[in-house]
């Protein structure tokens, strides 16, 4: 985006209510996807739909369209965040502290109290 | 004392000399560190999102009970608050840009009412989620006692007012910075030729947006298909 205020207001101002036709769309897919189609892929359905909305937030809304270097520098913050997601995702399909953690529903956590205070 | 403007000026290698230009004058400069900035955002909710996908794949269906309780008629009354805000912003902006101030005081005028009244909504669900029993500190969200929900749901709660706290937080600093913004117009100071301000809270105020459009789904969307309705139950 450029700083000259050269600029067709009416011509842009149709940009705009198109993108937000395009958001009203995409949020009323939001609302009956889960009673329409991919009942059981809700979760991820919804956030591909989150995703759609968000590309055409930064493309339009946010101008990323046509800029190089912040264009490269939010791709390239996002390919991260989505790898330490995938990372993540994996660990979690092999996680093997179930019996001893905090975080899952039934931790059966046996704490030898009486060898602990043995060794002080 | 005066307070005249002394340029600063800087010589190349072959020794002509150059005004040395402030950042007020650095457009991109200006545009590319509000990036930045917003980077750190993203790295903070992102870390949010990935403990609650984190936390959904170990209690998944405890997830999607406690989702399908949220009140999603408020939450889907403020995903199009946000979203018309975000066109009252961006007209704004290019209002200010072909040099409609006036107008562009209004969209932004129009912009704050909006925030104002998503907080007002997310106000009523909070009390509502209280008034049923479903707070931050209450027995059902407390391990260990008769209320109390199961594991799984009590995580997603305690996201659920995390992240959406946070992200009202973000709503009141925007509505703050929009009233400086104004404020910024009537001296003079953001003009159709030096918005760089009025631009990086516009980017500011997608950004809010943007996060909420990860949000609004997470938490409310996930369960929407296991129960018809939508108001909260009680224990």
């Amino acid at each position: 985006m450029d700083t000259n205020t050269h600029i067709n207001y009416e011509e842009q101002k149709v940009g705009y209510y198109k993108v937000l036709v395009g958001l009203l769309l995409l949020t009323t897919l939001t609302f009956v996807q889960p009673h329409m189609f991919f009942e059981s892929y809700t979760f991820v359905t919804q956030l591909m739909i989150g995703a759609l909305k968000a590309w055409m937030i930064l493309m339009y809304y946010m101008h990323l369209k046509g800029e190089k270097l912040i264009g490269w520098t939010v791709a390239f913050s996002l390919v991260l965040v989505v790898f330490f997601f995938l990372v993540v995702i994996a660990d979690v399909n092999s996680f093997q502290f179930k019996d001893v953690s905090h975080i899952t529903s039934q931790p059966h956590i046996d704490v030898d109290y009486h060898h602990a205070s043995h060794e002080e | 004392m005066s307070h005249e403007y002394v340029p600063e000026i800087a010589v190349d290698r072959d020794g002509k000399k150059h005004e040395v230009q402030g950042w007020q004058g650095d457009f991109y400069g200006g545009k590319l560190g509000f990036w930045l900035f917003m980077l750190t955002e993203v790295m903070m909710f992102g870390a949010m999102f990935l403990v609650l996908t984190y936390y959904y794949s170990l209690h998944t269906q405890d997830f999607l009970d406690a989702s399908a309780h949220l009140n999603r008629l408020l939450g889907g009354t403020n995903t199009v608050v946000l979203l018309f805000s975000a066109l009252t912003m961006g007209l704004g902006l290019l209002k200010m840009r072909t040099g409609d101030v006036k107008g562009a005081k209004t969209m932004i005028w129009a912009t704050i009412i909006l925030a104002t009244l998503f907080l007002g909504i997310k106000g009523v669900e909070w009390t509502e989620e209280y008034t049923h029993g479903v707070f931050l500190g209450l027995d059902a969200l407390q391990s260990g006692n008769e209320h109390s929900r199961p594991f799984g749901q009590i995580l997603f709660y305690g996201m659920y007012f995390t992240m959406t706290g946070l992200h009202g937080f973000h709503i009141i600093i925007g509505i703050g910075l929009m009233i400086w913004l104004v404020k910024r117009i009537d001296a003079g100071k953001v003009s159709p030729h030096h918005h760089i301000l009025h631009f990086n809270i516009a980017l500011y105020w997608d950004l809010v947006h943007l996060i909420w459009v990860f949000v609004f789904p997470y938490f409310y969307m996930i369960g929407a298909g296991d129960v018809t309705g939508g108001a909260i139950h009680g224990h």
